[in-house]
Order: C-alpha cells, then structure tokens, then sequence
C-alpha cells in the first residue's frame, strides 16, 4: 500500500511537468473506482462515464494545486464530487431501470439473486447524502477524515449520514439477509 | 439490548476500524463481556457484508489523454504556473525580493547626518573652484581667440603689402620700359637731325619746303 501511494506520488509529479503518459498510467489505476462510485450516485453508466472522463479532465487540468501528492485519492473524489452534484443540479436523476433489472445486472455470480435485489432497493431509498456516505465507506473505503474532505462536511456530520444509513439498511436487509446466508 | 453503558458510536467506529489502538483494546476488552455489543456489532458485519455482494463494474470504455504539443503550455508557462501555485514557492519568492530590496536600501542608504555640514563645506569649496576654473577657461579662451584675430589680421596686412609692392615695382618697370623707348626715339630723332644739319641747306627738309 505504501509502495503504491509512493508510486501515485511519482506519477503525480511527473504528470505537474506536463507528462501525459504518467497521467493516463494514474488514470488507469483509479478510472474503475471513480467509476463505479459515480455509477452508485448517478444509476445511470453511461452519465457515470461521462462524468469519469469530466473528472479525469479537471484532474489534469488542476493537478499543480494539488499541494499533497499522498492525498491524491480524497482530491480526485472530491471533484468527482463535486461533478455528481453539479450534475445532479443540472437534471434530476431519472430512474433508469427497475429494480430487478439492476439487480440482474450487478448480481455477483453465486450470490442469491434476491439478496442483490435487496441492496439495490435498500440503497435506493435512502437519501442522496446518505447513499454517498456508504459508498465511499463500504465501498471505496475511506477514512472519516477523508470523507469529510470529499464531501465538504465535518466528520460528525459524515458519521451521522453512515450510521443512520447503516440503521436504515440493517432494517431493510435484515430478511432478505437471512435468506442470502441460508 | 445494548446496555446504556455501552458506547454505541465507539462500536461502530471499531468496526470500520476508525479507532486508535488504544481505544481498539478497550473495545475489544469491552466486547468479550458484553453480549449485547457483539450482537450489534455481528448485525453491522453482517449488513456491510450483504452491501458488498454488489460488485464494482467494469469501466465500458478506458480513460486516456493524448499528448498534443500544441495543446500542452510551454515549460516556461509551466514553470511559472507552477510557480504561482505554490504557497510556499510564492512565499520564498517574496522572502527573496524583501532580502534585495534590504540589501539594496543598505547600499543606497544616504550619508550619516552628522557628515553633513562637512558635505556642504565640500560643496561650497567645490562651486568656487569650479567658478575660478571656469573663469580661467573663458579668458584663455578668449585670449586664443583675440591672438588668432591679431595673427589673422597681420597675416592679411602682410599679403596686402606684398600685393602692393608688386603692383608698384611692375609699373615702375613698365615706366622704366616705356621711358627707355621713348628717349630711343628722340636719339634717333636726334641723329637725323644732326645729319641733315651737317649735311647743308638743300638736304635741308625744313628749308627745302
């Protein structure tokens, strides 16, 4: 993990001298993730990769005001970010499929297929802020501290949307848990 | 249930692992004694663990830039992008220019006000020797000039002169030439005459007529 960030750091300095290359290579490690964190958000793939490539754009563009190269993970979310929400202002997001055609399309294989279609529908109805909340920690991982940083809120507030979500979920998925793990 | 002793948002922090080690043991301690902590904390894995059952995506299409050189800023523009970006460059920069403007002031800093007077003193010394210098200069200058008029003048005179001299002593000459000519004819006027009286009355031309 280290050796990784050190590695980001490198290419993040080359990328500041104008090196394409070095880009497209940071590109290529954190595209899917950037991804599929805006397809969560958004519902829709092919806004998500839309929006991927605004982001990478504005990533290039601004990455001398990087100050912290080891930071680059929570400033790439944060623009992306800040494009979800720029997006969202601009048309509200639309249901793009039912419920069961997402869950056939995201169900893993060997998993019950009732128990995808569960979390996509639990996820589903929380807010827009709480369900950003769990993607970026169940999903992508993050540290409250970098979650306040993408977000722009301060860490209580970032707990708050999580737990309350996580209460929400557990509720939701509680039957359908049972069923999956039986 | 969880007991009301239990610290319910320290669990969940324990379970995303957002607690410090010493706050982790304490939890940990906690949970081998408190059943009702486990339980909650077994139903939160348990609900994070059915949230991951949905997989990332494929990204449908790679993400790459291409270099074009048209389109990428020059080193320089990069440079000095990079320059006016950076807090702490700008920072030292400015650092930088204050030091030289220092350094520039201490050396153009005016003399002590004690040295003053002695300044002025040198100064007034200085017009006077300037004002005599400058008083030599123009009557030089104008005794060069006066002897250059009285040379040129005498020079002139001189040629005038000699001009003079020339014209005179050649028209003496031509006098002395026509004079000599004239006192010629009157010889030879007076040799005719000589002859005819010597030689009588009827060679007489005068009383011949």
């Amino acid at each position: 993990m280290i050796f990784r960030a050190v590695e980001d750091a490198d290419l993040i300095v080359r990328a500041r001298r104008g090196d394409v290359e070095a880009f497209n290579l940071l590109v290529s490690r954190w595209e899917k993730r950037v991804f599929n964190y805006l397809l969560r958000l958004t519902g829709s793939p092919d806004d998500s990769l839309d929006l991927s490539q605004d982001v990478f754009l504005k990533a290039y563009q601004n990455i001398r005001k990087l100050d912290d190269p080891a930071r680059f993970g929570p400033w790439l979310f944060r623009i992306a970010h800040n494009e979800a929400c720029s997006d969202f202002r601009k048309r509200r997001p639309e249901p793009h499929e039912d419920a069961a055609a997402l869950a056939d399309r995201e169900a893993a294989p060997g998993i019950a297929l009732d128990l995808s279609l569960a979390v996509s529908t639990a996820l589903d109805r929380l807010t827009a802020e709480q369900r950003e909340a769990v993607v970026l920690k169940v999903y992508q991982g993050f540290k409250f501290e970098e979650m306040a940083e993408i977000l722009g809120a301060p860490v209580s507030t970032v707990k708050s949307r999580l737990y309350t979500a996580l209460d929400l979920l557990k509720e939701e998925l509680a039957p359908a848990n049972k069923r999956g793990t039986k | 249930m969880m007991d009301s002793g239990c610290d319910r948002e320290q669990l969940r922090d324990f379970a995303f692992d957002e607690l410090a080690a010493p706050a982790r043991a304490e939890m940990e301690r906690h949970l081998a004694g408190c059943a009702a902590c486990a339980a909650e904390l077994a139903e939160l894995q348990l609900t994070t663990a059915a949230l991951r059952v949905l997989p990332d995506r494929e990204i449908p299409q790679r993400i790459a830039f291409v270099s074009d050189k048209v389109f990428q800023p020059s080193p320089v523009v990069r440079f000095f992008s990079s320059f006016w970006n950076s807090g702490a460059q700008l920072a030292f920069a400015s650092s930088c220019l204050i030091a030289v403007a220092i350094v520039f002031s201490a050396y153009r800093r005016p003399a002590e006000i004690q040295s003053q007077p002695h300044s002025v003193v040198n100064a007034a010394l200085t017009r006077d020797e300037l004002s005599r210098e400058m008083y030599a200069r123009i009557n030089k200058a104008v005794s060069d000039a006066v002897a250059r008029v009285h040379e040129e003048d005498a020079r002139v005179t001189k040629a005038a002169l000699e001009s003079a001299d020339r014209k005179a002593e050649q028209q003496r000459r031509e006098l002395m030439v026509a004079w000599g000519e004239q006192m010629n004819t009157l010889q030879k006027r007076l040799g005719v005459l000589t002859e005819y009286a010597m030689a009588g009355p009827e060679r007489n031309p005068v009383s011949g007529q």
